[in-house]
């Protein structure tokens, strides 16, 4: 089946069959490994993408499911070889490891600092509570989450 | 597999009569996970999200109108929800993770039919109703009457739970939802408790409905458990003795997760969180 | 590459400060190729026929109807491996696909090499094996047994895979003699690494018949030549690449799925193949942490002062040897924890049985031990009434000591200063008010422990790096890592290294990951190790490039000047190398066109010093790793908040007081702290990894329960910094430290907070709930 959805910005026509995962579609057929598999049941939140703006686990949705709607991968977040604040900000405070957690764990932060742009620690932690990491503890994605929250709201970028 | 979007409910159920061994999803994380776990696939999936009529979250007068398309995240949101249905607020915010919340169904939990569903003991003490489309036309059913076992309901091969519908309780109801589990978060109940009830003269208890999750095979009512607290207070020695009855009245099973025992102790345990959390 | 604007005035990070690492950069992007990422054109997919019994002779496997499926290029067995078809380190007992028995159910014993999935699980199903089975054995205790069922007939001495023991001075004979004693009978389960990147890998046959794969290993030289002999293939002729891996902590330390892409790679009919397991078939085939059983009893005279120690470690070491012998080792050298205590007598043994293979795992042993040492010490100070941090502080060892197992400690020893700074943090001094002041339902409690882990492979296994560093046309650098970075930073910090010795911003550095074709043997990454010996031997490689250029640059500059320039002269600053008299500079990249290509390029071999002492008792542990030399210790501290009404245990603080030496990267440092002991907390609480006969039944994440961010707290890290001279700029190796003490504190917070020592693996709250029924605080407000 053809599927038309816009893609990181660009208008994309996919011919795919429906119900091949979101996360096979994007790594195995459209080279954008960014974004990972590690559970494939819905328990890690590595497979996490951006539809609609929302945070959806691409191993949990069918090609199908895409026809019409705006995706965000990681691949799409830097623009015009800047990255954004929440990477920066991941970068600096040490939130990146093994950084396999890592493109899910960002695209989930854009998700929470869209509905909470001034979160405590606590709501952060809860926000992000879907996106196992094995290698941080989650300290310093705590860190780096609550520091891209202050310069977003103090308007800087 | 074929996947499938009906524009309308009667495109739907025309699909249907046309094309057997189909099944039915709304967001997808319970239907997707047993697919990949049993590796049996249907031959086609009809994908209900983009069907107006079961987008439908109304509140009106007397009830809260919730279709079988409507996210948790978008009840979540839901002002009315969150003050009036606090239970089963409180069991959405505690309901697997952010992520799955933006996906998955009120409608699809009450379809899995897993006593562990969160959602489960909220709709079953504000005495839910599923509304539910058929070839003849629409039939309603309780909740407790609706789900007759684990993953079983009263569901006819040609027909779709189109709406929860959920009566507004009355001004002053108080209602929690709490949940133990593994973990605090991403969790499947080991045992949960919900509970709705008003407060009359000097912290009388009036009109107390409880569930329990996790239990037995279908969520558990304890009528005796009410019975006994009706007229009572939330004080410490009435939760401990409500607590004895509730443990006799469920019938929980070992698993991986947790024995009977743990489950058949903590079930009366969690009354005296009412006492902790005391309203006046 | 990317970059934000502000990041390309790159500075020079030196060694000490917060160097943020060069791979952040395309992990935040994505754009870091992880071996899972790897999808060569015109791939197959390999999957693997797993066994249906624990235990069990093969009788027949025949392949033939899944082969002519639609779709599948080749079924193979052992049938089609012409080597040993024999992995492991020491000892070879485990075959990469099964010949005459299988002994878990993990077991490999076919493999298919196929087009699609879906023609994967559809071959897979259709293989038929015929098996006669075997009686199992699941308990260490009575695979001891006489008349036990024997999973290695051919060696001597049963279902034991080693066994040893360790006395010093008159071992148990003076304990009655002690004033007070404690004795505590523990058990700890399995743990699972849980790296979000499972086993994975690609392979292709180069057309010079050179086996080529990329694969998410901690050991891509040791790969080769254990794949060699397995296969009967040269290790000439194999090539690996290891990029970063999403996480290894052990579970990666040796072949794993090497051997599948091999043999699928030679049957593919030149076709690349690709093996990616599933969280499911990662949880089932790969190897986990040792369980262990434990009997310690610890007795100290009227003042608190040690005694004896006696104790029995019993290891369940699952199907096949790994690194069991190794874990085995190094668990007994640290049995006695970081204590001065003249009388000891350890006994210990590591036991096949039918269960999933243990093998290395973050901690290597050290978790096990600690859980039982700094258990039974707590319920010591009971008995005696002391304070459980003064009775540490009392006995705790100082350079120059004997530890319990009879090793000298001539190197730093901090563990003093570490349980100094823990007294002084408010969360100590405290903990009577956090304990008073629990809200209704809850009980609290503060638990400690002080543990110690040394670093490296011990004395008869070489522990050795070679470092190569270059110096392009251009005047960038190129660090060739030898070490695999599986999230710790080594790589990145290797560069900061060479950085800090050129005087050059490490992270526009091109780094280039092990790779046996490219970057120099430097053995595995593991044991605390991979920073400690590649930096040392990087500190030589970048002091032998940088006096090169220097000397080279002198030349260039006594043109320039017209009288000779000695090199003391030199020095080099970002991008370029200056005269400092006369002013002059010339740029890097000339300096570099003006160097031979064998000039550009510096190595240096390091293999660290190894502790010669001769050991009294324990002889048969020197292969496996003991004694060694260098050693870390950390004292760290935990805050619980106990439901009564559910048994439900919150952690809400930890501190963790670690002496790693000094700090290269405080960032990095932490990082690794904080991750290791997340990992603790995980495996005091939440990961009850279930066995039942062999069968697992917590096989996925719905099951196995990680920590998520609303379980960990925010964690305080005092690093404290002795010098230690072995190391590259002082430093030691933290990467496993924060794992080690993290179970006994939780376990004698959680005794504080309810009365009752759990002493049954994870503690859960079903588990703590039965403790507080015992002492009649459940339900308790």
């Amino acid at each position: 089946m053809t599927l038309n959805f816009i893609l990181n910005g660009k208008n994309l026509s996919v011919e795919t069959s429906p119900d091949r995962r979101v996360v096979d579609l994007l790594r195995e057929d459209m080279g954008l490994s960014g974004t990972k598999e590690c559970c494939g049941s819905g328990e890690c939140g590595a497979c996490t993408i951006l539809v609609d703006g929302e945070s959806r686990l691409s191993c949990l949705m069918l090609a199908a499911q895409l026809e019409g709607r705006t995706l965000l991968t990681i691949e799409g977040l830097a623009s015009n070889g800047e990255l954004h604040v929440v990477q920066q900000a991941f970068v600096e405070h040490g939130a990146v490891q093994c950084g396999f957690c890592t493109p899910g764990m960002v695209l989930a932060t854009l998700d929470l600092l869209r509905r909470i742009p001034e979160p405590t620690r606590e709501e952060v932690r809860r926000e992000l509570s879907g996106n196992l990491c094995r290698c941080t503890g989650y300290q310093k994605i705590v860190d780096a989450v609550m520091a891209a929250a202050r310069t977003l709201h103090g308007g800087m970028s | 597999m074929d996947v499938l979007f009906p524009r309308t409910l009667e495109e739907l159920q025309k699909l249907r009569t046309e094309t057997p061994g189909d099944l039915i999803m709304a967001g997808g994380t319970d239907l997707l996970v047993k697919i990949r776990k049993t590796g049996q696939k249907p031959t086609v999936i009809f994908c209900i999200e983009r069907i107006a009529e079961l987008q439908r979250l109304d509140v009106l007068d007397d009830e809260i109108v919730i279709g079988a398309a409507v996210t948790l995240q978008q009840l979540l949101e839901c002002d009315t929800i969150k003050t009036e249905l606090t239970a089963l607020f409180e069991a959405l915010s505690v309901l697997a993770s952010p992520p799955v919340r933006h996906s998955a169904t009120l409608v699809g939990n009450v379809c899995t039919a897993s006593s562990a569903g969160d959602t489960l003991p909220p709709l079953y003490v504000f005495a839910a109703e599923v509304e539910i489309a058929n070839t003849s036309g629409r039939r309603r059913q309780s909740i407790a009457e609706f789900i007759t076992g684990p993953g079983k309901t009263t569901l006819q091969p040609d027909e779709i739970v189109t709406a929860v519908r959920v009566p507004r309780p009355v001004d002053g109801t108080h209602s929690v939802y709490y949940k133990v589990g593994k973990r605090k978060a991403m969790a499947i109940a080991v045992a949960s408790m919900a509970a709705r009830f008003e407060l009359g003269e000097a912290g009388a208890i009036k009109n107390i409905k409880m569930a329990w999750g996790s239990v037995g095979p279908t969520v558990v009512r304890a009528i005796d458990v009410e019975a006994y607290l009706a007229g009572r207070s939330l004080s410490i020695d009435c939760l401990r003795e409500a607590g004895r009855l509730a443990s006799a009245a469920v019938c929980p099973i070992d698993d991986v997760r947790a024995s009977a025992d743990y489950r058949r102790q903590v079930t009366g345990n969690l009354l005296l969180r009412l006492a902790r959390d005391k309203r006046d | 590459m990317l970059g934000n604007k502000n990041m390309q005035n790159h500075e020079v990070r030196e060694i000490g400060v917060i160097a943020p690492r060069i791979d952040a950069l395309t992990k935040v992007t994505g754009a870091e190729n992880f071996a899972a990422d790897l999808y060569p054109e015109g791939f197959l997919w390999v999957g693997v026929k797993r066994s249906d019994f624990p235990h069990a002779n093969i009788l027949a496997i025949d392949g033939l109807a899944a082969s002519k499926l639609t779709g599948v290029t080749a079924v193979l067995t052992h049938r089609d491996i012409k080597g040993s078809n024999r992995l492991g380190i020491f000892e070879k007992d485990q075959p990469i696909l099964a010949d005459k028995t299988v002994r878990h159910y993990g077991d490999a014993v076919a493999l298919v090499v196929a087009e699609s999935k879906a023609a994967l699980t559809e071959a897979l199903a259709a293989i038929r094996v015929e098996y006669e089975p075997l009686p199992p054995v699941f308990d260490p205790e009575a695979a001891l047994e006489t008349g036990a069922p024997i999973l290695h007939p051919t060696r001597p001495a049963g279902n034991v895979l080693i066994k040893s023991e360790i006395v010093c001075g008159n071992g148990a004979a003076n304990l009655e003699k002690c004033a007070f004693q404690a004795t505590v009978k523990i058990r700890t389960g399995w743990q699972e690494h849980a790296f979000l990147e499972t086993q994975t890998g690609v392979a292709w046959m180069e057309e010079d018949e050179t086996l080529s794969m990329t694969v998410s290993t901690q050991t891509p030289f040791r790969d080769r030549l254990e794949l060699a002999e397995a296969l009967g293939i040269s290790p000439a002729k194999i090539h690996v690449v290891a990029p970063c891996l999403g996480g290894g902590f052990g579970g990666k330390d040796g072949v794993t799925v090497q051997g599948f892409l091999a043999l699928a790679a030679m049957h593919s009919g030149g076709r690349p193949v690709k093996i990616y397991y599933s969280r499911e078939e990662s949880i089932l085939a790969g190897t986990k942490r040792h369980p262990l059983r434990a009997e310690y009893t610890v007795g100290c005279d009227q003042d608190g002062v040690l005694q004896t120690l006696s104790c029995r470690l019993l290891f369940d070491t699952g199907a096949y040897a790994s690194l069991g012998s190794e874990v085995f080792a190094l668990a007994m050298e640290h049995a006695g924890g970081p204590y001065r205590i003249p009388n000891v007598s350890i006994l210990g043994s590591a036991v096949y049985t039918n269960n999933p293979v243990s093998s290395a795992f973050r901690g290597f042993g050290v978790p096990q031990a600690a859980a039982a040492m700094e258990q039974v010490i707590d319920e010591l100070a009971k008995a005696g009434g002391f304070d459980p941090l003064e009775l540490r502080r009392k006995n705790a060892v100082r350079r120059g000591d004997t530890s319990p197992t009879g090793v000298l400690l001539t190197q730093t020893t901090g563990i003093l200063e570490c349980l100094d700074q823990l007294e002084r943090h408010p969360l100590w001094r405290q903990r009577t008010k956090w304990g008073e002041s629990a809200p209704a339902f809850k009980r609290r409690g503060v638990g400690i422990a002080t543990i110690y882990h040394s670093v490296g492979f011990g004395p008869a296994i070489a522990d050795y790096a070679n470092a190569k560093l270059e110096i392009l046309t251009d005047g960038k650098f190129r660090v060739y890592a030898g070490v695999s970075d599986m999230g710790q930073g080594n790589a990145s910090t290797y560069a900061q290294i060479a950085g800090h010795i050129l005087c050059q911003p490490h992270e526009i550095m091109d780094l280039v990951l092990p790779d046996t074709a490219r970057t120099l043997p430097s053995a595995s990454s593991s044991a605390s190790r991979t920073t400690f010996t590649y930096g040392n031997a990087m500190i030589g490689a970048a002091e032998l490039l940088r006096d090169r250029i220097r000397a080279r640059a002198a030349l260039m500059i006594s043109f320039q000047l017209l009288h000779s320039v000695p090199i003391e002269e030199i020095a080099l600053l970002p991008g370029v190398a200056r005269h400092l008299p006369s002013g002059r500079s010339v740029p890097l990249s000339l300096v570099a066109t003006m160097m031979d290509t064998s000039e550009r390029t510096a190595t240096h071999s390091y293999t660290c010093p190894v502790n010669n002492q001769p050991i009294a008792s324990g002889e048969n542990l020197r292969m496996h790793g003991f004694p060694h030399r260098v050693v870390t210790y950390g004292a760290q501290l935990v805050t619980v908040e106990v439901d009564t009404l559910t048994g439900e245990t919150a952690v809400c603080d930890m501190l963790n007081c670690v002496d790693a030496g000094r700090v290269l990267n405080p960032q990095a440092y932490e990082q690794q702290v904080q991750g290791g002991a997340a990992q603790g907390l995980g495996y005091a609480l939440f990961e009850e990894f279930a066995v039942a006969d062999g069968r697992i039944l917590t096989g996925d994440f719905s099951t196995y329960i990680l920590p998520t961010a609303l379980d960990v707290p925010d964690m305080v890290t005092e690093p404290v910094t002795p010098d230690e001279k072995d190391g590259p700029f002082g430093m030691k190796g933290v990467g496993e430290i924060g794992i080690d003490g993290v179970f006994p504190a939780i376990a004698n917070a959680i005794a504080v907070a309810t009365g009752v020592r759990i002493t049954a693996e994870t503690m859960s709250a079903e588990k703590v709930l039965a403790a507080l029924r015992q002492t009649g605080q459940e339900g308790r407000p």
